[in-house]
């Protein structure tokens, strides 16, 4: 139509009005968004699961980019006690990685496990409070939340529970569990310790007739060891970990919490 | 009231023969009946005061708040039908919000007025509607310094055009009463309520108009107010009321240009000066009649 | 040449190019902020004995332009906190006159604020820690629905247990509290001055009011040698139980420049 009457060598068309305008350079109208709504604010989790107990840690630094923001930034949250300071709690859960997305994760997990409880006069059992976590990582799978989460109770059985997730909500019950930013640091550290990989009984044979070393559940206080062991590890290796250690114990008795100090370097 | 009956008095928007709308004569009955509310404009700022009647001992002392914020700088006061009075105060505050949101500027007691005036009178208007069943007094104290616009972020130009004027003063404190027609008059002293009639008695023997402004401080308006309520209360009919009472003073005041509750300690001291002044007059009357024995 | 009439009185397709008219579009995706425009650069702030000091110079940066030089950016809330901001000024105004919408609602519920409480804010009245909480879920809010508003802002005040509180909240979201906070330049520059004399809270609880306006002066000082987008006229809030304290016109004093003969690397010098 009028696009033969153009002059333009460029557009071979008219481009006066503005209904004929060209739409952008960009493909369909899209535009650069310049704003990047994640930040990630280093920190580094942990957990273990005992035979009677669970053991979460995490440091307390919170960093962007080479700065540290805060020296003590709790990276645990206990989740659905009956009252704000969550004094009857069973279930703790760590969020690392983005922390206003983990602040928001932690905040809604809390509301729901508290609308459980007023509902229905108990607390929410770990493994209902895991799936229910999933399902609110999933629902939000196409804008998520930026964290590595860990929830960590006892199960029906008394047994120490861990379950640890993706940012889009796929998750998985394990022995033990490194997140963020030290997570790769500690992690085989823990296949090791935790759970004796590469590790035989001397002398046993050679090649296929070598014998693994029998897997026994780990004591609490061995448990805490490790943990220690592995963020002064993660400390020394990484500089978005370290300030502080905070650790929860939880146990038929409650949750124990204990801060300790870490390198502030 | 002459003409009652006669079906003028049925509907809101049709005049009596003679030019009355009866509902809001009805209105202003209800206003009668209410406890007393005064207010006192003094020089450097303004009282509410408002007798409390205890309806019921199961009420919570202190609780159930009559004098209402409505800005910073403005509270309100109201005799008659608290729910029409709550009303007015959330019609208040949504104004006084909605000034800001267009002006980025506090809105001026007299504005206000004019405000709620107008929505006052627009109830007497309609078939569909009644008109409130209160008086309210407003009490507010306009900023004598020119204030930053809401979200302003500079100081403007020190000089030339722009530039302030020198020596010259804006704001101070102001009163102003609506009644239920949406009449309403800037006042020295107001009153309405039960025990107005007393009560405007007392206001008219202050010093709240002279040449030169009103010569009562605000701390004298306190303890006045205190008396005034006390004095107006009619035993006879209700027993027991608490005393209600807030202050607006400028900025270099005592509540720095907000509206706020009187302190406690004030207050209580504000009640047992009229407590007392109550038992001197009970003394002197009681003279009187053994003189005239 | 073209000569139907959309074609008069404008410039020749041929001669410079097609109209651009991709700005008039009103199909496509939602445009929201992308980037500040006028800027405000580092708040500072520390705590000390009794409250907070608070510091934040009086530019409001166009780019590299210094464009307005008596800009407001320590805002008091309620006579009990002190809200800094730094980043885009257009949104700073948004939150101010929020804030002072909240203030007015929260004046409704009148308590009298001379029977205050331990808890700093007066009659159950949102206190400094409830105030960065707020302002924590409003940029968060903001942040999800990708209309950020650009501004990082440090609370200053006290909390529900009447003790100092310093945090800050930037366009994410992203809240936290310290002994010390700075934003922008601040964090590289002042952050690691203020952390030599309150690397704790209890390194902070030992400090007089004196000693913490005297370190942020300091700190602001660094920050006018060394940041381009800094003023040497300032604002300095001291935050304590008794109320707050803005005064808006502080001058760095004593300055001296004798470093920037020995600054070397960049800038016109050879050697």
């Amino acid at each position: 139509m009028a696009a033969m009457f153009s002059q333009n060598p460029l557009m071979n068309g008219p481009n006066y009005s503005f209904n004929d305008a060209p739409r952008s350079n960009a493909p369909d109208g899209a535009r650069e968004h310049r704003f990047d709504p994640y930040a990630d604010n280093g920190g580094s989790t942990l957990a273990i699961a005992g035979a009677d107990f669970t053991i979460m840690a995490g440091d307390t630094r919170l960093t962007s980019g080479y700065s540290i923001n805060s020296r003590f930034h709790p990276k645990l949250f206990k989740i659905g006690g009956s009252t704000a300071d969550q004094k009857d709690a069973t279930l703790v859960l760590s969020v690392v990685g983005f922390a206003a997305d983990g602040e928001a994760l932690k905040e809604r997990l809390d509301a729901i496990c508290k609308m459980y409880r007023y509902r229905h006069g108990k607390p929410m059992s770990v493994k209902a409070c895991a799936q229910r976590l999933s399902t609110i990582l999933y629902q939000k799978r196409f804008f998520p939340y930026y964290v590595h989460a860990i929830l960590g109770g006892l199960d029906e059985d008394g047994k120490g529970a861990v379950y640890s997730y993706d940012p889009v909500g796929s998750y998985e019950r394990e022995q033990c569990r490194a997140g963020g930013a030290a997570a790769s640091l500690i992690m085989p550290f823990l296949d090791n310790q935790v759970n004796f990989k590469n590790q035989y009984v001397p002398n046993s044979g050679e090649g296929h007739a070598l014998q693994e070393r029998e897997r026994r559940p780990l004591t609490r206080a061995e448990v805490e060891m490790l943990v220690k062991d592995a963020f002064d590890g993660a400390v020394e290796r990484h500089i978005e970990v370290g300030d502080g250690l905070q650790m929860m114990a939880i146990t038929k008795d409650g949750i124990e919490e204990i801060v300790l100090p870490l390198k502030k370097d | 009231m002459t003409s009652i009956g006669t079906g003028y008095d049925l509907a809101n928007s049709i005049f009596s023969p003679d030019g009355r709308n009866f509902q809001v004569e009805y209105a202003v009955k209800a206003v009668e009946n209410g406890g007393t509310s005064i207010g006192i404009r003094c020089k450097d700022g303004v009282v509410l005061a408002v007798e409390k009647i205890i309806t019921s001992k199961l009420l919570k002392p202190g609780a159930n708040k009559r004098i209402a914020t409505v800005d910073r700088h403005l509270g309100v006061v109201y005799s008659g039908m608290v729910p029409d009075g709550r009303h007015f105060i959330e019609r208040a505050r949504d104004e006084a919000r909605a000034w800001r949101d267009t002006f980025k500027t506090p809105i001026s007691t007299a504005d206000l007025a004019s405000r709620m005036g107008g929505y006052l009178q627009a109830y007497t208007l309609y078939q569909s509607v009644r008109p409130f069943g209160i008086t309210a007094i407003i009490g507010g104290f306009d900023s004598p310094a020119e204030l930053p616009v809401d979200g302003e972020v500079g100081s403007g130009p020190a000089c030339g055009a722009g530039g302030k004027v020198a020596g010259k003063t804006h704001g101070g404190p102001f009163l102003y009463m609506i009644e239920p027609s949406g009449l309403y008059w800037g006042y020295y002293g107001a009153a309405t309520g039960k025990g107005r009639q007393a009560a405007k008695a007392e206001l008219e023997k202050l010093d709240l108009g002279g040449p030169g402004g009103p010569a009562l401080t605000l701390e004298q308006a306190v303890k006045e107010a205190a008396r005034i309520i006390y004095l107006s209360h009619d035993e006879s009919k209700d027993k027991e009321f608490e005393l209600e009472m807030t202050w607006i003073s400028g900025p270099d005041g005592p509540t720095k240009g907000l509206h706020q509750e009187v302190p406690k300690e004030l207050r209580e001291e504000a009640e047992r000066l009229a407590k007392k002044a109550m038992e001197a007059d009970e003394e002197d009357e009681g003279k009187e009649e053994k003189m005239e024995e | 040449m073209d000569h139907r009439p959309q074609a008069w009185g404008r410039p020749r397709d041929d001669v410079y190019g097609p109209y651009d008219a991709s700005y008039l579009q009103t199909s496509g995706p939602k445009t929201a902020t992308q980037s500040p425009v006028v800027t405000g650069t580092s708040v500072i702030a520390i705590k000390f004995k009794d409250g907070v000091v608070m510091a934040a110079d009086n530019l409001a940066s166009y780019g590299s332009l210094a464009r307005f030089t008596d800009v407001k950016r320590l805002r008091p809330f309620l006579s009990t906190s002190v809200v800094g901001f730094g980043g885009d000024v257009s949104d700073m105004q948004y939150l101010d006159r929020h804030l002072t919408e909240l203030a007015i609602d929260e004046a409704y519920e009148h308590e009298s604020s001379a029977a205050g409480t331990s808890g700093g804010a007066p009659g159950g009245q949102l206190n400094a820690a409830n105030l960065h909480k707020y302002l924590s879920k409003l940029m968060y809010r903001r942040r999800n629905d990708f209309d950020p508003l650009w501004n990082q802002v440090l609370v200053a005040g006290f909390d529900g247990a009447g003790k100092p509180f310093l945090g800050s909240v930037d366009l994410r979201g992203t809240a936290f509290a310290a002994p010390s906070l700075a934003s922008g330049f601040g964090a590289m520059l002042a952050q690691p001055i203020m952390r030599r004399h309150a690397a704790t809270d209890a390194d902070a609880a030992a400090l007089s009011r004196e000693q913490a306006v005297q370190i942020v002066r300091d700190c602001m000082k660094v920050l006018f040698y060394r940041d381009a987008r800094s003023l040497d006229r300032y604002s300095l809030a001291v935050v304590t139980r008794d109320g707050v304290e803005i005064s808006e016109d502080e001058r760095l004093e004593q300055q001296s420049w004798a470093f920037a003969e020995r600054v070397r690397g960049y800038g016109t010098q050879v050697v």
